[in-house]
């Protein structure tokens, strides 16, 4: 096949350098060849969201991307959020867990990286500012309305924490 | 040993309840938000090879060449596997009715487009796309069967030569005494619609790793399975294996709604693996794929059906007429969702008699699979717009018309006439609970004074009856055997006293993981975190189905309780030996099993365990040193249905009333969800947030199908629908937030009183909102007939209209 190029990046605060095929996505070289199998695939056609990492602080679609092109980024996936060792859950995840926003879970990773990004940015959203992160997310289970509810309360623990 | 299921939480023996009937969270969310599930494509297993499939371009062809010589030489590619194989060593699949299945991979000729013809096994899944481009297939082209009518017109060319006929199964079914009901009728109101197809399309794709042992002519597939020994079973037929060299080990599922598929994935890569040695071979099937030709078809309907009234509002009489478009045979068991409206054919209401005449017809469409509810949403939608026709007719109010009909709370259990008993309800005060929570009156209020200002508001009020805990028997007038659906689990509590409790299914999204540690811990009286549950893999475990038909978490619960009841007589004997008395003396509360009068004299789960474990000296006679217990549940008193299908096939009867308020831009047809209300009744809540979780997420199911979804084929047969692009699934935008409460009626024959409750409101949710865009066009005359109700639907309607 065509002549493989090395990349170095980092993921979730590990450097990396690897020889990949241009063609290789990112998705696939994140769950295969890094085997953080966390960044799921649903559609590999840039719809349902389920892929969603954030490649130097901004969400992307890894599915779309080529791994190639990540070349020199920083990115993270849903594995770096947990703290290691303790395994103790990010708030984000935390309030995902306890306004029951999954069901089957498979969706949970883009939206929770979604979720990182738009309270980055925003620790305060409204409903419509929340809607209007996650409309690029699909999920089958849950309708949606605990989603809701989980970045809700993270939104809100996340600034009682930082008031405190 | 009598082994008693309690049907109320008072019967268990704790002093209160600590998990059960409460929102715990979930024992499988910690893993699930940390991205560290094994769903199955995060797994690789030494020497694996990846899958690619080459599909058919064709609605319907004959296969007069392949040629795979450049694949083969492709460095990389390992086995390439093609009807001539799969002739040789398989069968076609299994089907209900009898003879209407494909082999996995084509053989002579194709019928749907995404067919699989042509399978590759590579060292990489990009080489094995890249082997398929070098595939050459001829076709000579046949003419597609495109939709019903063309397949039951004289002389259309077959699907299934060998079969003579496009016609799956026809037959009526008269429940009661119809032709005096209608000819008695003051009116009768008769409507066709139409219901076009949609599917469950899980997040996660169906997937799979198989490995042939060629010593021991053996398999062991992994994967996204819901019904693990069902599909062991099918594999088992259609790979010409004993059941018992089939293993299945089911992975944890990106959600399933029935739709997930797997038997022609299983199968292809199974055969790859014999092919390239015994190799194992991944397959993870791509969303086109699943689009195009997976298990997310369903529900392709022409109805034609008629209510007969009395002038006070009366019903009494229901007959539909169906004609169903299976697609290309009926390897998806699409079947079922036809006969399995049989179970709440007359949905709430006391009405004495009802006619179903079904034809279930095969086309060159991709063949359709069960998705959740199964067939009861399109038929609910039928039964509910025409409730909603009578009452304009009979100018009453929509919810007043549906209260005149409900059974009433006394007359449970109820049997309707196409056979099945409801266990109980309470639909009045259902109703009467959303009119409430909705401000009905406000709303009706509301919608006069946007007529008004020529706003074409409109709402929906509709209720439906959700049969939960499935069992064969209902499905058996499609050729489906046998009565009962067992469901096996093992509790066993170890040396330490920690429990574990091994069943036959795995994660999937409705949370029975965390349904049975509540219901353990709460019996054994330990913590629910501290309660291991495991899934046992096909050739260990007990007899299982898993997930399906509403009915996991009332079948694990009722599994899970008759175990520890065993579990506890069990300890009672120990107990009772140590201490010189009679196990009668002995009972089990919070954990200990103590002196009935003298609570001090006993000993802790961990110690009778321990005890049995490490001193067998102070064992009774006769019992095994094995604090473990099996128990397989399966739904009391079922029987065989008789020759109008008519049995009591589905255990619990919940039910729920939606309240929707919808406004229709007259300008681009699309509908606006204004508010949406619930009430439901599915007896006892085991776990709230699940249950509230399963509506929601019905809901947005329902929303899909109502206004969205759609697979799209033109007149040749072509899907024009392959991606989320065209397949136009709900986002946040789409789906309401909406307002829930509950009544409970608690079943009386359900372990614990808990009724189904997984598919309840995708039930309701089209029917609620189709009723609610027709009373948003009802001042113009118009009708929507049709799903989904697109905007350029609408649009057209209006459209036209002017
Ligand atoms: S997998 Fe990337 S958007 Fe769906
Ligand atoms: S939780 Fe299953 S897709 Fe979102």
């Amino acid at each position: 096949m065509s002549t493989r190029q090395t990349i170095r990046l980092t993921v979730n605060g590990k450097a990396y350098e690897r020889e990949v095929e241009p063609r290789l996505t990112l998705a696939d070289f994140i769950r295969h060849e890094l085997h953080l199998g966390g960044t799921h695939v649903g559609c590999e056609h840039g719809i349902c969201g389920a892929c969603t990492i954030l490649i130097d602080g901004s969400s992307a679609r890894a599915c779309l991307t080529l791994a190639v092109q990540a070349d020199g980024a920083s990115i993270t996936t849903v594995e770096g959020l947990r703290k290691r060792e303790t395994g103790q859950l990010h708030p984000i995840q935390q309030a995902f867990v306890d306004a029951h926003g999954l069901q089957c879970g498979f969706c949970t990773p883009g939206f929770i990286m979604t979720t990182l990004e738009l309270l980055g940015e925003n620790p305060n959203p409204t409903d419509d500012e929340i809607k209007e992160a996650l409309g690029g997310n699909l999920c089958r289970c849950t309708g949606y309305q605990s989603i809701l509810d989980s970045v809700r309360l993270a939104a809100s623990r996340i600034n009682t924490a930082s008031a405190a | 040993m009598a082994i008693d299921i309690p049907t109320r939480t008072d019967q268990l023996p704790t002093s209160a309840t600590r998990f059960i009937g409460k929102a715990v969270n979930r024992i499988e969310d910690p893993a699930l938000v940390s991205g560290t599930v094994e769903f199955i494509d995060n797994l690789s297993l030494p020497g694996m090879l990846h899958c690619a499939i080459l599909r058919s371009p064709h609605p319907h062809a004959r296969i007069t060449g392949i040629d795979v010589s450049a694949a083969l030489e492709l460095p990389g590619v390992e086995a390439v596997l093609t009807g001539e194989d799969v002739e040789r060593w398989c069968d076609p699949c299994f089907t209900a009715p009898e003879g209407w299945g494909n082999y996995c991979l084509a053989v002579g000729k194709v019928r749907f487009v995404g067919e699989p013809v042509v399978a590759v096994a590579a060292t990489s899944r990009y080489i094995a796309e890249d082997a398929l481009e070098l595939i050459q297939v001829e076709y000579e082209l046949l003419a597609p069967v495109a939709n019903p009518d063309e397949a039951m017109a004289p002389g259309a060319p077959l699907v299934f030569e060998s079969r003579g006929t496009n016609v799956i199964q026809s037959r009526t079914y008269t429940w009661g005494e119809v032709d005096r009901v209608f000819a008695e009728a003051d009116r009768i109101v008769t409507r066709q619609f139409r219901w076009n197809r949609v599917g469950a399309n899980p997040t996660e794709t169906f997937g799979c790793i198989c490995q042939w042992d060629l010593a021991d002519n053996s398999l062991t597939c992994r994967g996204a399975y819901q019904t693990p020994r069902f599909m062991g079973i099918g594999r088992a037929a259609s790979l010409r294996l004993p059941a018992n060299k089939v293993k299945i080990i089911s992975h944890a599922q990106g959600g399933g709604f029935g739709g997930k598929g797997g038997p022609r994935g299983t199968d292809i890569a199974a055969l790859l693996s014999r092919k390239s040695d015994g190799r194992p071979v991944k397959y993870i099937e791509d969303r086109m794929e699943y689009l195009l030709a997976g298990g997310g078809q369903s529900w392709d309907r022409y109805y034609d059906a008629s209510l007969a009234l009395k002038a006070d509002g009366t019903v009494t009489g229901f007959k539909v007429r169906l004609v169903d478009d299976q697609g290309a045979g009926a390897e998806g068991y699409g079947t079922i969702s036809a006969a399995k409206p049989l179970a709440a054919f007359t949905g709430n209401y006391r009405i004495e008699a009802a006619f179903y005449d079904l034809t279930l017809v095969a086309t060159n469409r991709a063949p359709t699979y069960p998705y959740r509810g199964y067939g009861p949403p399109p038929h609910n939608l039928v039964l509910e717009s025409l409730m909603d026709v009578a009452a304009r007719e009979l100018t009453l109010d929509p919810a007043e018309l549906r209260r005149r009909n409900y059974i009433r709370p006394e007359q449970f259990p109820y049997t309707v006439p196409s056979g099945n008993e409801y266990d109980s309800g309470n639909y009045a005060a259902v109703l009467d609970r959303v009119l409430e929570l909705a401000d009905y009156k406000g709303l009706r209020e509301a919608q006069t004074k946007a007529r008004a200002e020529g706003r074409l508001v409109g709402i929906g009020v509709v209720s439906t009856v959700e049969p939960g805990v499935f069992d064969w028997n209902a499905y058996a007038t499609v050729g489906v055997p046998g009565v009962g659906v067992p469901e096996g689990v093992k509790v066993a509590v170890d040396v330490f006293g920690s429990v574990t409790v091994a069943v036959g299914f795995n994660l999937q999204g409705q949370g029975q993981f965390t349904i049975a540690a509540q219901v353990v811990a709460d019996y054994l009286g330990v913590d629910m975190n501290t309660v291991k549950v495991t899934t046992a893999s096909t050739d260990v475990a007990l007899p299982h189905f898993g997930q399906g038909g509403s009915r996991l978490g009332v079948a694990v619960t009722g599994a899970i309780l008759g175990a520890c009841e065993k579990l506890r007589q069990t300890f009672c004997r120990v107990v009772a030996h140590v201490m010189q008395t009679e196990p009668e003396q002995i009972e089990l509360l919070d954990g200990r099993l103590q002196m009935k009068g003298a609570p001090s004299h006993g000993m802790s789960i961990a110690e009778v365990a321990g005890l049995m474990l490490s001193r067998s000296d102070l064992l009774p006679l006769g019992v095994e040193p094995c604090p473990e217990a099996t128990f397989v549940w399966v739904s009391p008193n079922r029987n065989q249905p008789d020759d109008q299908g008519r049995c009591r096939s589905y255990l619990t009867a919940a039910a729920a009333t939606h309240v929707v308020q919808v406004e229709i831009d007259r300008d681009t047809g699309q509908v606006k969800i204004l508010g949406y209300y619930i009430v439901d009744d599915c007896g006892t809540r085991l776990n709230p947030a699940n249950v509230e979780g399963q509506l929601q997420g019905g809901v947005a199911q329902g929303v899909g199908a109502a206004l969205y979804e759609e697979y799209v084929y033109d007149p040749q047969c072509q899907p024009l629908v392959s991606t989320f692009v065209d397949y136009l699934m709900p986002t946040i935008h789409e789906v309401p937030m909406t307002v829930k409460d509950h009544i409970v009626t608690p079943s009386p024959i359900a372990p614990l009183g808990a009724k189904g409750c997984g598919e309840g409101a995708i039930h309701t949710t089209p029917a609620a909102l189709l009723c609610a865009i027709n009373d948003a066009l009802a001042p113009l005359g118009l009708e929507c007939r049709e799903t989904p109700a697109s905007p350029r639907r609408l649009w057209q309607l209006l459209h036209d209209k002017a």
